[in-house]
């Protein structure tokens, strides 16, 4: 059985390749990604806030529509851009540095989530705050000092 | 992971299986640079991954870039924690993946390449 498949492998080779590198091969990460999707989740939080619940007129119930679309989408995406930057970026030699990455992710995810679910400014801007975290100690494990900052 | 057998085989001839490549060193020792596997496609049409499962999946974030991996944890919301059997950390990184993003079962070994 070895003989043939063996042999059906040197005459016919396999076209598809499946890769088990260490990790995908762009090796590309920014907290930045993060930052900006949460900030805009927080934005649309601040917008639905202001808004009169009790006028009902169609341009207001348009603007509450959209508001809620956009904060649900960016919410997910924080958090999806912060779940790749935990388990793709980040190695266990950096968890032996900060011992606390795994929980500082975890609330981070949660947040995500909670401000996806309610009207909550609080909670968006703690995200913010566990970004900036987050965002200190990513630079910090590539040696370079770069400052946070928001857009708004 | 078995190796190849005769009903894998017949399985792969009328298209039941898929043969890969593997690439890179992150399923070492089970599986090296250039050994290829035969793939279930279809073993997720009907059941769940389940821990430990040895899949196939969409890389997260790049288009196109299929990897190879274990299925090491379920977490809420349908995602699967998914990482290589090298113990070397600096070979092998996580990487969570949803449900619609694995797409088969490495169901046995093809062939080795050592």
């Amino acid at each position: 059985m070895r003989y043939l498949t063996r042999t059906i492998q040197q005459c016919f080779p396999a076209q598809t390749t499946v890769s088990a590198h260490c990790d995908g091969p762009c090796g590309v990460y920014d907290p930045a990604s993060a930052r900006i999707a949460a900030e805009a989740a927080l934005s649309m939080t601040k917008k639905i806030l202001a808004l009169d619940p009790n006028d009902h007129n169609h341009a207001t119930v348009n603007s509450l529509s959209r508001f809620i679309s956009i904060k649900e989408e960016q919410a997910q995406l924080a958090k999806t851009d912060l779940l790749v930057l935990w388990t793709d970026y980040f190695k266990p030699p950096h968890l032996e540095q900060y011992p606390d990455l795994h929980d500082t992710f975890w609330k981070a995810a949660k947040l995500c989530s909670a401000i996806k679910v309610e009207v909550n400014l609080e909670k968006a801007e703690e995200l913010m705050k566990v970004i900036n975290k987050i965002h200190n100690i990513f630079w910090a494990t590539k040696g370079r000092e770069v400052p946070f900052y928001s857009a708004s | 992971m078995q190796g190849s057998n005769s009903k894998e085989i017949l399985l792969w001839l009328i298209r039941l299986r898929q043969r890969y490549r593997v690439t890179g060193a992150s399923m070492r020792p089970l599986l090296t640079d250039n050994d290829e596997v035969l793939v279930d496609l279809r073993a997720y049409r009907r059941q769940q991954p389940r821990i430990g499962d040895i899949v196939i999946a969409q890389h997260p974030t790049q288009a196109g870039l299929l990897i190879i991996k274990r299925v090491k944890g379920v977490h809420e919301e349908g995602l699967y924690y998914l990482q290589g059997d090298n113990s070397d950390p600096t070979q092998n990184s996580p990487s969570l993946v949803t449900a619609q993003l694995i797409q088969g079962r490495v169901t046995s070994l093809f062939t080795s390449a050592t």
